[in-house]
C-alpha cells in the first residue's frame, strides 16, 4: 500500500513554519510571559518574593492542597466508575447497550459550573434532597456541610465520559490473543484482568487520568458556583482585578503551572505510556460476550444508574429554568412553573447580547481553528518533515495546559504592553478595554485539538491516490486541497468544527477571566453574573444553560455520527 | 446520512432561535447604539443600569438633542472596582507615584459604591473636581450633610467655589434581612439589633459577604463597630459628665476618653466575631445574601436596604423582611464621580450625566413605581433619593420612608472611618483566612455543657488578640510603604495576623 506521506514540499515547509509561529505566539509566549511576570518586581528587577509569599501564606497553600486533593479524588472516583463501565460496554453485549452507551456521553453537553447552578437548588437546605430525607424542620445544609463533596460529585459526573471514551477506545483496540493465551494457561479472570488487561490499558488510563486530573485541578466554574474560595483557581480569579499592579497573581499561576506539570509527571510515572507496538493493536476484534436474562438486566441497570446520576444536574437546571421566581421553597418540585424566563432571557440586557457575542466569538474562533487545524493535520499526516511530531504535540498542548494559565498569559502580555506603550497601546492588546481579539484567539487555541484530531482522523482514512492523480493532471496544491482533499474529509472537518464551535461557546476560564466588560460578556460570564443577581437572575441563567445544553447535545450527536469510534480520539492527549 | 442532515439543520435552528424570537419580542426598540457614548464603571445591579441608561438617553435627547449610549463596566462589587481602578491607573504612575497630566482614562464615570470608597479614590487622585452649577448643588443639597454624614465631597476650587470630587446620587441604609418563617422554626424572636445576630442558636444560619469584595457589607460591619464605639463614648459621658461640655480637641487628648473608645471598639469586634462565627459562608457577592435568606439557606444576613426591598418584593414578607437596627445604622450617600483623565467632550458628557442624576427626573427614577411617568419601565429600584425636595410628594413610593426624618442621631465619624481599610484586612485575616480554626473553636465552645463555662469561653473566643491601637499603627505603616512594596506588605501583614488569630482559636479549642 502506498504510504500516505509524500516528500515534503516548499508548501509544507512554509506551512510548518507558519504553524510554529502561530503556536509560539498563542501558546508559548503567554506561558513564558506569565512565568516571567511572576518573578518581576514592580520597580523592575528579578524577585522571588511573590513566589515565596505563596508558600508562606497558609491560605494559598491550602488552596493548592485543596485543588490537588479534589483533582486526585475526582480522578480516582472517575476511574473507579469508568473502568468497569468501559469493560462492560466493550466486552459484553446486552439489551440497550447501544442506547445507554450514547446516553453516557450526555454529561459533556453541560459545563459543570452550569450544572452546579442546578445542584445548588437540589442540595438546598430545604431542596428536593432534603424533602426526600424526610424534610426535618431546620432542613439539611448539604452545601454548608458537604461543599467539597458537592464539587467532587459535579466534576465526576461531568468528566467521567472523557475517561470512559479513552478507556473504551483502548479496550476496543486490544488484541484479545494475549488474554486468551493467559486464560488457556489457567489464569483466573481476575488474574488475567490484573496481569494482562490492566497493563495493556495503560495508554488509555494515562490519557484519561491526565486529562481529568488537570481539568479538575484547574476547574474554576464549579467551586466558584459553590462559593468555595479556598482553592487555587478561584483565588486566581479573585485576583484578576489586580494584575496591573501586582505580580502576585502571575506568581500563583506559575506555581499552578508547575503543579500541573508535576501532576502530569506523577501520572506518567504511575501509569507510564507504552509504545504502540507494546499495546498490541488487535488484528482481530474480540467478540463481545452476550449477557442474558438477569445478568444482562443488571449490566443495563448499572449503565442506567450512572446515566440517571449524571443527568441530575441537567434535570435540575431545566427545572430551575421553568420555576416561577421564588417558587421553589420547601418542596420537592417548584410550586409554580413558567416559561417566562426564556422570554426574559431574550430581552434581558445581559443575557441576549451574551448569546450573540458568544456566537460571534465562537464562529471566528472556529474559522481560525479550522484553518490552522487543517494545515496542521496536512503537515502531520501528509508531510515527512521532522517537525511534524512537534506540531502534533503543540496542537494538543492546549488540552494539557490549564486554560487559566493561558488566560493569565494573555493578561500578562496586555499588562506588559500597557506598561511599555502606555497611551499608544493598540486596542486589541488592551484586554481590559477590548477583549474580543484575545478571546477569539484564546478560544481558537483551546479548541484547536478537536479540529486537528478530527482532520487527522479524516486524512488517515483517505488514501493519497486521488490527490496524486489530480496533481499529475496539472492541478496546483491549493486546487488539490480545495477540490479533492477538503471534500473527502469534509465530514470530519464539520465534526471537528462543530465541537470546536460548541465548546468555544461554553468556554469558562477564558471567558470569566478575560471578559471584564459587560458589553463583551460571552454566555458563560453572563451566566455567572446572572446567577448572583437578585430576583430572577438564577432562573434566567438556567434558561441560558438549557439553550446551551440543547446546542451541545446536537453537536455531540452530529460529531458522534460522523466520527463514531474515533470520537474518543478528540479527548486524547 | 439523513439523520445527520436533520441533526445539522436542528443545530442551526437552535442556534438562530433566540435571534428570530427576539425580533418578535422587542418591538420598536432600537438596538443600535445612539449618538454619544459614555463609559461608566459601577457595582450597581442590572435593573439600575438599565433604567439609568434608558432615562439618561431620553433626558439627553430632550435637553441636548442627541442620544447617549452608556457602556457599563461591571467588574464586581465596590471593593473590586476600587482594586481595578487602583490597578489600572498604577500603570501610569511615575516612580514617585504621581499621575501624569495627560493620563488616559478608559472610563468616564464611577457610579455607585460607598462614600468611604470614593474618599479613598479621591485621596489617591483618581477622581477629578466637578465644576457643577452652584444653583444645582444648592437645590439638590440645601444641607451638605444628613445626620452628620456629608452628602457630597467638600472640595473647593481655587476661587472657593464648590468643586466636589463626588456627589451623592441616592441614599443607602444598612440593616438586617431575615426569614420570618425560618426564625419561627428556630423559635427565635425576629432580630432587631446587630447583637441579635450573635445568638449561638444562629450557628450556620447567617449569610455574610466577604468585606474585602463587598463594599456594602464592609460598611455595615463598620457601622456595628462605630455603634459600639459611640456607646462607649456615651457611657463615659454618663459617668463623667465633664466630657460633655469639654471641647472636642481637648477631649480627644484625655487619657480616660482615649481608653474608652478602644473599649467600645473591642466590644464591637466581639459582636462581629460572634456574627462571623455564626456565618454559613462568606460570599463574594452581597446580592447572594438576601437571595439565600429568602430561600431559607440562611436565616438572616446583613444587607443594604434596596437589596432587601427587592427580595421582599419578590418572595413576600413571610420569607424576607428587612429591619434597620434603631440608632445603629447610618444613612449614607451612594455617590457618583468623574474619573481623572477624562477631558473635552467626554468630560462634558460625564458632567451631563451627573447633572441628570441630581435632577428631579433622575432622583425620582430611584423611587417611583414601574409605569409611573419618569419612572422605571421594568422593575422599581426602591432606593431613597438624595434630594430632599422630592420627598414633598411621595405618592406611589411611601413605603420607602423618608430618611431625612428617620435618620437617627447615629453619626459615622470621619476619624473612626480612617480605620476602615485596615479593619477590612483584619476581618479577612480573623474570619476568612482562619475560618477552619475559628469554626472548630466555636464548635468546641458551644459543645461545652456547663453554661457558665460556656459563656466564659464565648467571651474568650470573641476576645481577639488585637486592639484598636494595633489597627491605627497598621494604618500608619501602610501610609509609609513605597507604592511598589504595598501589595507585598499587605499580604505579609495579613498572613501575620491570620497566624496570630489561628493560634488564638487553637488555644480556645484546647482550653489553654
Amino acid at each position: 500500500m502506498r504510504s500516505n506521506r509524500q516528500r515534503s514540499s516548499a508548501a509544507h515547509v512554509v506551512t510548518a513554519v507558519l504553524l510554529l509561529l502561530f503556536f509560539a505566539v498563542l501558546l508559548i509566549w503567554p506561558i513564558c510571559q506569565v512565568v516571567s511576570s511572576g518573578f518581576l518586581a514592580r520597580g523592575g528587577g528579578l524577585t522571588f518574593a511573590y513566589v515565596g509569599l505563596i508558600f508562606r501564606d497558609p491560605v494559598l497553600v491550602r488552596g493548592l492542597v485543596n485543588a490537588i486533593s479534589i483533582a486526585v479524588a475526582v480522578t480516582a472516583i472517575t476511574l473507579a466508575l469508568s473502568l468497569p463501565l468501559a469493560i462492560l460496554s466493550v466486552r459484553y453485549e446486552f439489551r440497550g447497550r447501544g442506547v445507554l452507551n450514547s446516553l453516557l456521553l450526555v454529561p459533556l453537553v453541560l459545563p459543570p459550573f452550569v450544572g452546579a447552578i442546578g445542584m445548588k437548588m437540589v442540595l438546598g437546605r430545604f431542596g428536593p434532597l432534603t424533602q426526600l430525607m424526610g424534610a426535618p424542620p431546620l432542613g439539611i445544609d448539604w452545601i454548608g456541610r458537604f461543599r467539597v463533596a458537592g464539587i467532587i460529585v459535579v466534576e465526576v459526573l461531568h468528566l467521567y465520559p472523557i475517561m470512559l471514551l479513552n478507556l473504551q477506545a483502548t479496550l476496543a483496540n486490544l488484541d484479545p490473543a494475549l488474554e486468551q493465551a493467559a486464560a488457556n494457561l489457567g489464569a483466573s479472570r481476575w488474574r488475567v484482568f490484573w496481569r494482562i488487561t490492566l497493563p495493556l490499558l495503560r495508554p488509555g488510563l494515562f490519557a484519561g487520568c491526565t486529562l481529568v486530573l488537570i481539568w479538575s485541578f484547574t476547574e474554576l466554574g464549579t467551586p466558584l458556583m459553590f462559593d468555595f474560595y479556598t482553592i487555587t483557581p478561584v483565588q486566581l480569579f479573585r485576583q484578576v482585578l489586580e494584575v496591573s499592579s501586582s505580580p502576585l497573581p502571575f506568581a500563583l499561576v506559575t506555581v499552578m503551572l508547575a503543579a500541573s506539570a508535576l501532576l502530569y509527571l506523577a501520572g506518567k510515572v504511575a501509569l507510564g505510556r507504552s509504545s504502540d507496538a507494546a499495546v498490541g493493536k488487535a488484528t482481530t476484534a474480540a467478540s463481545p460476550q452476550r449477557l442474558h436474562g438477569v445478568r444482562g438486566l443488571l449490566a443495563a441497570c448499572a449503565l442506567a444508574l450512572l446515566f440517571a446520576l449524571a443527568v441530575i444536574p441537567h434535570v435540575a437546571v431545566i427545572i430551575t429554568s421553568l420555576t416561577a421566581t421564588g417558587q421553589w421553597y420547601k418542596s420537592f418540585l417548584p410550586a409554580q412553573f413558567t416559561f417566562a424566563h426564556f422570554g426574559q432571557a431574550l430581552v434581558d440586557d445581559l443575557a441576549f447580547p451574551s448569546v450573540m457575542r458568544s456566537i460571534e466569538y465562537a464562529s471566528l474562533a472556529t474559522l481560525l481553528a479550522v484553518s490552522i487545524g487543517l494545515a496542521a493535520a496536512i503537515v502531520i499526516v501528509r508531510s515527512s518533515l521532522r517537525v511534524r511530531g512537534l506540531i502534533d504535540t503543540l496542537s494538543m498542548l492546549p488540552l494539557a495546559v490549564p486554560g487559566l494559565v493561558l488566560s493569565f498569559g494573555y493578561l500578562a502580555i496586555s499588562v506588559s504592553a500597557k506598561r511599555r506603550l502606555g497611551m499608544h497601546t493598540p486596542r486589541f492588546l488592551d484586554v481590559q478595554e477590548f477583549p474580543v481579539v484575545v478571546l477569539v484567539l484564546a478560544y481558537a487555541a483551546r479548541r484547536l485539538p478537536y479540529v486537528v484530531r478530527s482532520a487527522v482522523a479524516g486524512l488517515e482514512q483517505t488514501p493519497r491516490d486521488l490527490e496524486l492523480a489530480a496533481a499529475n493532471l496539472g492541478a496546483g496544491r491549493f486546487a488539490v486541497l480545495r477540490k479533492i482533499t477538503a471534500p473527502l474529509i469534509l465530514a470530519n472537518l464539520i465534526a471537528g468544527a462543530l465541537l470546536a464551535f460548541s465548546f468555544a461557546m461554553l468556554e469558562v476560564s477564558d471567558s470569566l477571566l478575560l471578559a471584564q466588560r459587560s458589553d463583551y460578556y460571552p454566555i458563560t460570564k453572563a451566566i455567572l453574573d446572572l446567577s448572583q443577581r437578585l430576583g430572577d437572575g438564577i432562573y434566567i441563567a438556567s434558561a441560558l444553560g438549557v439553550w446551551a445544553m440543547v446546542l451541545l447535545t446536537l453537536t455531540i450527536l452530529i460529531a458522534n455520527s460522523i466520527l463514531a469510534k474515533k470520537m474518543g480520539a478528540i479527548f486524547r492527549v | 446520512m439523513m439523520r445527520r442532515y436533520v441533526l445539522i439543520l436542528l443545530f442551526f435552528a437552535v442556534l438562530l432561535v433566540p435571534v428570530v424570537l427576539r425580533r418578535f419580542m422587542v418591538h420598536g426598540q432600537s438596538s443600535a447604539a445612539s449618538g454619544l457614548r459614555l463609559v461608566i464603571i459601577t457595582p450597581d445591579n442590572q435593573d439600575i443600569r438599565r433604567e439609568f441608561a434608558r432615562a439618561f438617553d431620553r433626558w439627553h435627547r430632550e435637553k441636548y438633542g442627541v442620544g447617549v449610549t452608556i457602556d457599563y463596566r461591571t467588574p464586581g462589587g465596590t471593593n473590586d472596582i476600587e482594586r481595578q481602578l487602583i490597578s489600572t491607573y498604577a500603570v501610569y504612575r511615575d516612580r514617585a507615584g504621581k499621575l501624569p497630566e495627560d493620563v488616559p482614562a478608559d472610563i468616564d464615570v464611577l457610579f455607585g459604591g460607598g462614600d468611604f470608597s470614593f474618599d479613598q479614590l479621591k485621596a489617591i487622585g483618581l477622581l477629578q473636581p466637578m465644576h457643577l452649577d452652584p444653583a444645582l448643588l444648592r437645590t439638590a443639597f440645601p444641607s451638605s450633610a444628613l445626620a452628620g454624614v456629608r452628602l457630597y465631597d467638600k472640595n473647593l476650587d481655587a476661587s472657593g467655589a464648590p468643586a466636589p470630587r463626588w456627589v451623592g446620587a441616592c441614599l443607602s441604609g444598612f440593616g438586617i434581612i431575615y426569614n420570618p418563617d425560618l426564625y419561627q422554626t428556630l423559635q427565635l424572636p425576629p432580630p432587631r439589633t446587630w447583637h441579635d445576630l450573635t445568638d449561638p442558636r444562629l450557628n450556620g444560619f447567617i449569610g455574610l459577604a466577604d468585606p474585602s469584595h463587598s463594599g456594602s457589607v464592609a460598611a455595615a460591619l463598620m457601622i456595628v463597630l462605630q455603634r459600639a464605639m459611640a456607646d462607649a463614648e456615651q457611657e463615659l459621658f454618663t459617668t463623667e459628665p465633664r466630657f460633655v461640655t469639654m471641647p472636642a480637641a481637648q477631649r480627644k487628648k484625655d487619657p480616660e476618653y482615649q481608653a474608652a473608645i478602644p473599649r467600645g471598639w473591642k466590644r464591637g469586634m466581639r459582636d462581629l466575631t460572634l456574627i462571623a462565627a455564626n456565618a454559613r459562608y462568606f460570599t463574594d457577592s452581597a446580592e447572594i445574601v438576601p437571595t439565600d435568606v429568602s430561600r431559607g439557606e440562611a436565616a438572616a444576613g446583613m444587607a443594604i436596604d434596596f437589596y432587601a426591598h427587592v427580595t421582599e418584593d419578590v418572595v413576600g414578607p413571610a420569607r424576607a423582611r428587612f429591619v434597620l437596627p434603631p440608632h445603629a445604622t447610618a444613612i449614607t450617600p451612594d455617590p457618583v464621580a468623574i474619573l481623572t483623565g477624562v477631558k473635552g467632550e467626554r468630560l462634558e458628557l460625564a458632567m451631563h450625566f451627573v447633572e441628570f442624576v441630581l435632577s428631579k427626573q433622575g432622583q425620582l427614577l430611584w423611587a417611583l413605581p414601574v409605569g409611573a411617568p419618569d419612572g422605571p419601565t421594568v422593575r422599581a429600584l426602591l432606593r431613597p433619593p438624595i434630594r430632599q425636595d422630592v420627598y414633598a410628594d411621595r405618592r406611589g413610593w411611601e413605603s420607602l420612608g423618608d430618611p431625612f426624618t428617620e435618620a437617627g442621631n447615629f453619626n459615622q465619624r470621619g476619624e473612626w472611618m480612617a480605620l476602615f481599610t485596615d479593619c477590612r484586612m483584619i476581618w479577612v485575616a480573623a474570619w476568612i483566612d482562619s475560618r477552619d480554626e475559628l469554626k472548630k473553636a466555636y464548635a468546641s465552645v458551644l459543645s461545652e455543657p456547663d453554661p457558665t463555662l460556656r459563656a466564659a469561653l464565648l467571651e474568650k473566643f470573641s476576645d481577639l488578640p488585637i486592639e484598636m491601637k494595633d489597627v491605627a499603627a497598621m494604618s500608619a505603616q501602610r501610609a509609609a510603604q513605597p507604592p511598589e512594596q504595598l501589595d507585598l506588605w499587605r499580604a505579609r501583614e495579613r498572613i501575620r495576623w491570620a497566624q496570630r488569630f489561628r493560634e488564638h482559636y487553637r488555644a480556645v479549642e484546647e482550653r489553654k
